[in-house]
Parts: structure tokens; sequence; C-alpha cells
């Protein structure tokens, strides 16, 4: 058998190991360094782009489902609004924070903050409506101070603030790639002008030549934003979202 | 102007036009039109090519019936239902038509109502790469029929998709669904209607025209509404829950049951024969790539006639890989039934 021998220390290098150990443990009476934070009397400061609670703007949905159709976990469900018109409800109990709806929406409807202790009873309080989804939740703030964690390269460090972190900010929505839609199969165009009356833009228009009994379809696009509404309404499925360049 | 690499469409042009069909009664919706012309004078057989184009809410309704409830508020008056309507300008055929080959065959893969080669026809151009998928018209216990999309051999096995049933089924709606889906091309099985509503579909969408690969159809006298054909086949003593096999030989209708045979002369059925199939005057599916059917073969044996070279590719294919016998069928043998379809031309109204 292999024995691993202890390494043997001469009386020089003893002494030196305990002094270090005397002296570590003399800095810690004196300045107690740990990088625990002190939760909820002060809060880790998170990055802008934090993905938390999403908060959802009516006024600029177009109600194009997006959000929904990329929901991984199923989480999002569109429902129809007194208006007629559809926004999605949020069910936490699924959401992954993945906010892939987020960066999706192409109207910056959905928006991400830095909260995310959101406490529930049950299950199904843990749906949540698109009204509770326009004002942020109630929460009771304790903290009189954020943390930040600073690493250097031997050894990880906090660094404490005075004051409330902001945990709303405004982030500038996801740019995504610029799409436009086009049509790719003219001849299988029935004009039944779905996509025109779903474009929330204007940017498709149709025109009737009484004369020669033609209807002229024309996808404008200068003024098409790229959300894809008439790409999922189209009943010959021949619209698609391209790049832009 | 950069092309887009997916489509091969430029950005920008995106200007298109779409000829509108011409009302025969003007000032009134195009689905008016069609109502006063096809489906109020009895011509409508019930094919579904409307409803499988229409973008609203064309359907089918509880009395299987051809209907949009309301149309005054949801038609969009686009008139794709007019443009496909294959009984709109009506021209009704008949005869065999034109084939390239006339044989019997028998499939040694598939059981069916004869020779199950409609089934063989499609699994072998699913096999060959032709097409990736094949529509079946599936039936439940109570005879009623589904639509069944078939994209291997092995799925056949589990389904009650070969045999007869005399009633009508949803094909073209579920047409449209596998055009979307396919990637390579669609099969699918129908009635002397179907075909024709494919053919007009094809006709009028490049989509259909590129992607339809393989139309089969089938010999066919009539069809029935299926609470119809159910109350009366009850009457006469069918319990649908022992049915084995339905099936119209020498003028007679006979429905096999796992201990007892019913039959009654086909004439019987003509009361509840549906205007549509009174004013059909195809028997053997004329516009198809090959039609199928019984008459014409020996017992055990389905007729092919093969009309498209597409079809013969697949009968090519079928001799290779040895799936299926075949052997000789007699034209003549369809003549009574061509000519008792051909009688029914008297039945269209003509104004």
């Amino acid at each position: 058998m292999k024995k691993v021998a202890t390494p043997e220390y001469d009386i020089k290098d003893k002494l030196k190991y305990h002094v270090s150990a005397l002296s570590t443990a003399a800095k810690e009476v004196v300045m107690p360094l740990n990088i625990t934070t002190h939760y909820p009397r002060e809060r880790r400061k998170w990055p802008d782009c934090f993905r938390g609670y999403i908060l959802f703007d009516p006024e600029r949905c177009i109600s194009c489902f997006e959000c929904s159709f990329v929901c991984p976990a199923n989480a999002i469900w569109m429902k129809e609004a007194p208006s007629g018109r559809y926004y999605p409800t949020l069910d936490y109990g699924k959401c992954i924070f993945c906010h892939f709806c987020v960066d999706s929406c192409p109207g910056g409807a959905l928006r991400s903050t830095k909260i995310h202790d959101v406490a529930y009873k049950n299950m199904d309080e843990m749906f949540t409506h698109t009204e509770e989804m326009i004002e942020p939740p109630e929460i009771i703030r304790e903290d009189e101070g954020y943390v930040e964690y600073e690493i250097d390269k031997e050894d990880l460090t906090l660094k404490r603030t005075k004051g409330k972190d902001k945990l709303i900010v405004d982030v500038a929505p996801s740019q995504g790639v610029p799409m436009v839609s086009l049509c790719i199969d003219r001849g299988s165009c029935i004009a039944c002008k779905v996509c025109e009356k779903v474009c929330e833009s204007g940017a498709v228009s149709s025109l009737l030549d009484e004369a020669k009994m033609i209807i002229k379809m024309k996808i404008d696009s200068e003024k098409c934003t790229g959300c894809g509404l008439c790409v999922k309404e189209c009943s010959m499925q021949i619209l698609r979202l391209v790049r832009r360049e | 102007m950069r092309m887009a690499t997916e489509t091969g469409v430029a950005i920008g042009e995106s200007e298109w036009e779409v000829k509108v069909p011409a009302k025969k009664l003007k000032n009134k919706l195009h689905f008016e039109n069609l109502k006063a012309v096809v489906m109020d004078t009895g011509l409508c057989s019930r094919c579904l090519t409307c409803v499988s184009i229409c973008p609203s809410g064309l359907i089918v309704t509880a009395e299987d019936n051809v209907d949009f409830p309301d149309y005054e508020e949801r038609c969009l008056d686009c008139g794709a239902c007019v443009r496909v309507c294959p009984r709109y300008d009506y021209k009704p055929l008949s005869g065999l038509g034109d084939y390239i080959e006339f044989i019997a065959g028998q499939s040694k893969r598939f059981k069916g109502q004869d020779g199950a080669m409609a089934t063989e026809l499609i699994v072998s151009a699913i096999d060959m790469g032709m097409i990736d998928r094949g529509l079946f018209v599936d039936r439940d216990e109570r005879w009623m029929t589904g639509i069944f999309h078939v994209q291997d051999a092995e799925q056949l096995g589990v389904l009650t998709l070969g045999g007869t049933k005399y009633t009508f089924a949803n094909v073209l709606p579920e047409l449209k669904k596998a055009v979307m889906f396919t990637k390579r091309g669609v099969g699918v099985v129908g009635t002397p209607c179907m075909v024709s509503g494919i053919r007009k579909l094809q006709q009028e969408f490049p989509v259909f025209r590129e992607r339809v690969k393989l139309v089969v159809g089938l010999f066919c006298t009539e069809n029935f509404h299926y609470e119809e054909v159910s109350r009366y086949l009850q009457e006469k003593g069918v319990d649908f829950s022992k049915l084995v096999k339905t099936d119209i030989t020498k003028g007679k209708f006979i429905a096999t049951m796992t201990d007892e045979e019913v039959k009654f002369k086909v004439k019987e059925l003509e009361e509840i024969l549906p205007g549509g199939c009174n004013v059909c005057t195809d028997f053997t599916a004329v516009e198809s790539d090959a039609s199928v059917g019984s008459v014409g073969s020996a017992k055990g044996f389905s007729t092919v006639v093969v009309r498209a070279e597409n079809a013969k590719k697949v009968i090519n294919y079928i001799r290779e890989k040895r799936t299926a016998e075949f052997g000789e069928a007699k034209p003549e043998e369809l003549d009574f039934l061509i000519g008792h379809k051909k009688k029914r031309e008297e039945n269209i109204k003509r104004d």
C-alpha cells in the first residue's frame, strides 16, 4: 500500500503559519468579512436587464399573440377583453422567467422589472390577470441599502450603499431583428383582405378596380412593423416574415 | 433590391393583383350567389371545396349540409368559394375517361374492401418519396367518418382506414391543412366530386398545384348523409356495433355484420339520395390521376384505372417492389354503372 506522507514543516514555517492564522482571526474580530446579504434589510442591486416580474402596457399591445406563441412554458394565455381585443395573462406557476415574451413583443408592451420576491398563498393566485399586470405588485420594502459584489483577482467582497435601489427601470425595448411581411405566393391569394383587417399599422391595403374586376393588394414595407399578425391570420398561409436587411 | 433568401421574393415589390370572379346575381355577396346557384338548386355535392378555401365561416352544419349561418356579418365576399366550386359552372363529366392502363390489383400488404389498391397507391407514393403524407378516411365504431393523416405505412396497421364508407367525409378541409404542413407533397383519396373540387383548387391556386401530387379517385355511384343512412340502416336491422363492411354489388346493398348479413336493393336507398348525387354523372372520377373501385375485376381485386404519369410511376414502383399482385380487368363491366350515372344528366335543371 502506498501511503501519503504528511508535509513536514520546520519550526520556522510552523511559526509563520501560526502568526498568519492568528492575524486573520484578529482581523475578522475587528472587521468581519462576510458575503451574505442581510435580506430584507438590504437588497442586492440587480442589473437593469434582470428578468423579474413582468409588467404590461395595454396601450402598446397589438394583440398579435406573439408572447403566447413564443412562451416555452405555455404560461401565457390570451384572454378577450370587453373591447374585443386579446390581452395576455400570465401564470407565474408556469413561468420560467426566460422573458422570451418581453424580447419578442413587437410593440414593446411587455417590460421587465427587478421585482423577484412576490409571494402567493396558493397556485390559483399565481395566475395573473391582465389587469394585475399593468401595475407593479404591492411590496413592503424594509431595505435601507443595497449591496453589490466586487470581484477582484483573489476574493469577493461586498460593497454596501445606503438608499433604495430602483426596482422598475426604463430599459429600451428589445429591437429584435427588423422584419417585414411579404407575400410569397401571390397566385394563391384569395383577396379575403384579412391581412388588411388585422394590420395595426395600416401597411396592408387593397383597392378594387371595378372596371377590370381585380383587387390590387399592397404591403407597404415602410409602414410594416413586422409584427407578424397578418402572417398568422392569412388563411392561405402565403405571407412570411423576412429580415429587412 | 436585395432578395430575401428563403422566399425568392424581393422586399419592396409587395404589390399584387387578384382577380375577382364575376357575379351571376349582381349586388349580392359571393356566398349568396353560391347559395342561389348551387345549394338551393340541389346541385351541391357536399365535396366541401368551398369549406376548405373559405377564410371565414363556411361550415358543415349539424344536418351535414354546407352552410354559412351568419354570412351577412362574417362573409368577407372574397369570392373564393365561387372560384373553386365545381358545380357553380357545372359541366357534368361522365364515361370512363382517358387512361394509360386498365388493370386489376391486389395489395399484399393491406386489407381493404377488395384489393386495397387505393391504400397501396398512397403508401407506395409515400415510400417512393413522391409525397410525405396521405389523407385517409377513418371511421369510428358508429361508422362516423374522420380524416387521418398517414405519414408511414405502419400507421395503417391499427386503423380502420380501408373499406368503403357510404357516408360523406370532410376530406378537403383536411387537405388544405395537409397542404400547409407538407414538405414534399400530399396524396389524397376521394370521390369523383372531391376530385373535381381538388382540380378546381389546383386550377385556381398554385399552392395546391404544387403540393397535391397524387389524387386517387374512387368509383362512386352515390354517397349518403350520416344521420339519414344510419337511421335507414337501423330500420333495416343493421347493428352498427357488429357491422364489418358495407358494399354494393349487382344492384344490392349488402351490410355484413359479424353474425348475419342484411341485403336490400340499392334502388330503395333512392329516397335518401342526396340532391348533389342525383345530378352527378361521373362514376369513375375521370379527372383523377388514378381511379380505384371494385367493379370490373375478380373478387379480392381492385380495378385500377391509371390516367396520369405520376400514377403510372407509382404503379411501376409497386411492380418493382412486388407489394401487389396484378391481373386482368374488364372495362366493359363498368358500362352498366357508367350508363346508370350518365342517365342522371336528365336530373340537372337548366334555366
